[in-house]
């Protein structure tokens, strides 16, 4: 809503996966990949991992061509509508709205070192 | 401009296979809003009178609301058609993401009207309407035509509705299948489906829903977050869904108990939500977006029946497949509902049927097919039943195909005695003898044995409505609740709401979000206006249609045979007693004495009689 001024849960950043008749439910969201496919494969080098390990992408120099959209292993980079420019998840400067707006509080935020252990 | 709606109606004709992209006209908002309100005027304005429900003529018609893919909470879609089960006005309505799914593809509502030479299915994804044969899913049950279609198309995320073997049978209370575990269950919008040859409708939108204010939006949406957090009701249902009713009703004695002889079930805790959260439930489940989450899911782990997912069984199965039919394991309740889910078939009707045709036996009405022991408490007929029905198996398979009220007629023997419906649809699991204005709700549905279109139950025993004292058992006074009622639900059902949501959310917030999303101003009053109106067209469609007013009236067992149980013992709802209560609410209603709507009523309410039946 925020980003593309309307609904439609198809252009969100996190995905439930439903599974099963609905017996199994999943929050998919990125997982700011070590080897991050959707970087490897931009022609443009629009996105790039910043200071804090988190895989963002310039809309500046993105063309629009959904490579990364393509590739990425778990589908959580969506296109734009409009301008077909490729978004995903970048934990929101640090404050993730989903976070803030699940009401069972299933949601947090860690940071995961590279064995997948959890730091503080 | 931003305001909601997609002033876009899909109109489909199967037999001609066109289709056309309609505007949503600005009179149709304005005068009716959506949903429900959009489905009276259509099928008024477009179906000739004593159209055949199973013809091509009949519409088919899927209706999201303009807040149906937004954030407010508590959304759903409906679909409405005249029913071949009532031959009256149906609307029936199913939560779950494919109303969601059917804005984003662009449309304000999808009309069906025709008939497919072969079978078919619809493929819609956003401005792309394809119609797809369908022979090869045609005989595969609601959920194996859903898997089906998704390997098909490649995509698991497309939402489709189904009908099963009952739609394409046309059982005449067939079911569309609104993945997953979401049905538009009541009065058989299956049968229309399947009289169509249309087996499926896949949905793919990637639009947007906008909004006109999306600042206030929010806010407005968040204070209808708040307003559920805070009602002891919603919270209610999000620990046990609807199951926890079960116990309440047996408590009150409205617990229907074979075949509603009785009000209450000694075994009843089985089948309530301590019996289900043990043997069923594993985690919770809710429609797209929707903070209640009434809805559990599990799966039968163990046991006869073992090896299969289920939902919460609802209150209305629970007690229509359960206590009514004297059974208590829950497990094998759990195997009737679903057995009736992948069939496509009304568990309600299909609960009274069967206890219908368990008393049947009993009194010597009917024969039991061979090596069935059809009486109450039995499983197997049950089941047997169920498959006989849904395949129009044996004569008595095909014969209770009909539904109760039909049914009862060919058996003749004073078997009509012991049908439970109104208008032919076979009743809600809430015995009304001991409320006499859930009673007159009944009496007065637009669409036959209801209990959606007003629900006095808990103000009756509360002792209360609108700060004036009520009788549960008196007749005085409830014709205006009912009215009042009635039209208030008929209102919001144009948004498209789920009636849980009302339980928190208040008039005002329902208004400041339509308000907000669409741009449009509207008067403190305008759900019972508008309601009103619907209430109006809709009597006036049925009255088109050859609607008996003789039908506004009770099933005989709450009239003549005093409860035999319960805190209402010994009550009935006597003859006197429902004409008082129909002459009042015709009053109110402003009808004349034979129920049809005076001059003066539809002017109050713009409602051109003679335009509209152009
Ligand atoms: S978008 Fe996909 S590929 Fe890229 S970092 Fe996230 S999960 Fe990995
Ligand atoms: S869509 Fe944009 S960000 Fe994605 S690969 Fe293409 S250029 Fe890079
Ligand atoms: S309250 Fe239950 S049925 Fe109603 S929309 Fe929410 S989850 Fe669906």
């Amino acid at each position: 809503m925020d980003l593309f001024g309307g609904y439609n849960p198809r252009l969100s950043r996190l995905v439930i996966l439903n599974k099963k008749e609905n017996l199994y439910h999943f929050p998919v969201v990125c997982n700011q990949c070590e080897n991050a496919y959707c970087m490897n494969v931009c022609p443009t080098k629009a996105i790039k991992r910043n200071a804090d390990g988190i895989v963002v992408i310039d809309p500046e120099k993105c063309i629009a061509c959904g490579l990364c959209a393509d590739y990425c292993p778990i589908k959580v980079v969506c296109l734009d509508p409009e301008t077909g420019k490729a978004f995903k998840c970048e934990l929101c400067q640090g404050k993730p709205l989903c976070i803030e707006a699940c009401p069972t509080k299933a949601l947090e935020l860690v940071r995961m070192d590279n064995k997948g252990k959890i730091n503080e | 401009m931003n305001e909601a709606y997609t002033n876009n109606l899909l109109m489909i004709d199967l037999s001609n296979n066109t289709h056309e992209i309609l505007p949503t006209s600005k009179p149709l908002t304005a005068d009716f809003i959506g949903g429900k309100g959009f489905g009276a005027k259509l099928l008024f304005d477009n179906l000739a009178p004593d159209t055949d429900p199973l013809g091509p003529d009949n519409l088919l018609m899927f209706f999201p609301g303009p807040l149906t893919g937004t954030m407010a909470p508590a959304m759903r879609g409906c679909v409405v058609t005249k029913s071949p089960l009532t031959g009256i006005f149906l609307d029936s309505y199913f939560g779950g993401s494919l109303a969601a799914e059917i804005k984003y593809a662009g449309y304000d509502g999808i009309i069906v009207k025709g008939r497919a030479k072969q079978p078919v299915y619809l493929w819609i994804s956003d401005n792309r309407v394809e119609i797809c044969d369908a022979g090869h899913l045609w005989g595969a049950d609601t959920l194996e035509a859903n898997r089906l279609i998704k390997n098909e198309l490649d995509d698991d995320s497309i939402k489709i509705a189904t009908i099963g073997q009952a739609g394409e049978n046309k059982i005449l209370y067939s079911l569309i299948c609104c993945e997953y575990n979401r049905q538009a269950g009541r009065g058989g919008a299956g049968a229309v489906m399947g009289s169509k040859n249309l087996k499926a409708i896949a949905v793919k939108g990637s639009k947007l829903v906008n909004i006109h204010d999306p600042g206030e939006f929010k806010k407005a949406c968040q204070d209808a977050v708040l307003e559920l957090e805070q009602s002891p009701d919603v919270e209610a249902l999000r620990v046990a869904g609807t199951a926890s009713a079960i116990e309440y009703a047996n408590e009150t004695g409205l617990l229907p108990h074979k075949n509603y002889q009785y009000g209450t079930f000694a075994r009843a805790s089985k089948i309530a939500d301590k019996g289900q959260s043990k043997h069923l439930w594993l985690g919770s489940n809710a429609c797209m977006g929707c903070p209640i989450r009434c809805s559990k899911i599990g799966a039968v782990r163990t046991g006869k029946y073992k090896g299969f997912v289920t939902d919460i069984i609802e209150y209305e199965s629970a007690a229509l497949l359960g206590s009514n039919l004297d059974i208590s394991d829950i497990r094998a309740v759990a195997h009737l509902v679903k057995l009736c889910d992948l069939y496509g078939m009304d568990s309600m009707s299909t609960g009274t049927i069967i206890g219908f045709a368990m008393e049947a036996c009993e009194k010597g009405l009917i024969e039991a097919p061979g090596g069935i022991d059809l009486k109450f408490g039995s499983i197997e007929a049950a089941e047997y039943l169920i498959h006989a029905i849904a395949n129009l198996k044996d004569p008595l398979g095909k014969l209770l195909s009909k539904g109760v009220k039909q049914a009862a007629r060919v058996i003749g023997n004073h078997a009509e005695d012991i049908a439970v419906h109104t208008k032919g649809l076979e009743s809600p699991a809430w015995g009304p003898r001991g409320v006499s204005g859930m009673a007159l709700a009944l009496m007065t549905t637009d669409r036959g044995g209801c209990h959606q279109r007003g629900f006095p139950v808990s103000y009756e025993l509360g002792g209360e409505w609108n700060g004036t004292p009520l009788d549960p058992l008196s007749p005085e006074g409830k014709a205006q609740m009912v009215v009042a009622l009635q039209n208030y639900s008929a209102g919001t059902d144009t948004v498209v709401k789920c009636d849980f949501g009302t339980f928190g959310i208040s008039e005002k917030t329902y208004i400041r979000m339509l308000s907000a999303a669409t741009g449009r101003v509207y008067s403190s009053d305008i759900f019972y206006i508008t309601g009103e109106r619907i209430w109006n067209v809709v009597r006036l469609f049925n009255l088109s249609q050859g609607l008996d007013i003789s039908e506004d009236m009770l099933p005989r067992r709450f009239v003549e045979e005093p409860l035999p149980d319960g805190p209402a013992k010994g009550h009935r709802i006597s003859k006197k007693d429902m004409a008082y209560m129909k002459k009042e609410y015709y009053k109110k209603r402003g009808w004349d004495e034979n129920g049809v709507p005076l001059e003066t009523t539809l002017k109050r309410l713009r409602i051109d009689y003679a335009r509209s039946n152009q």
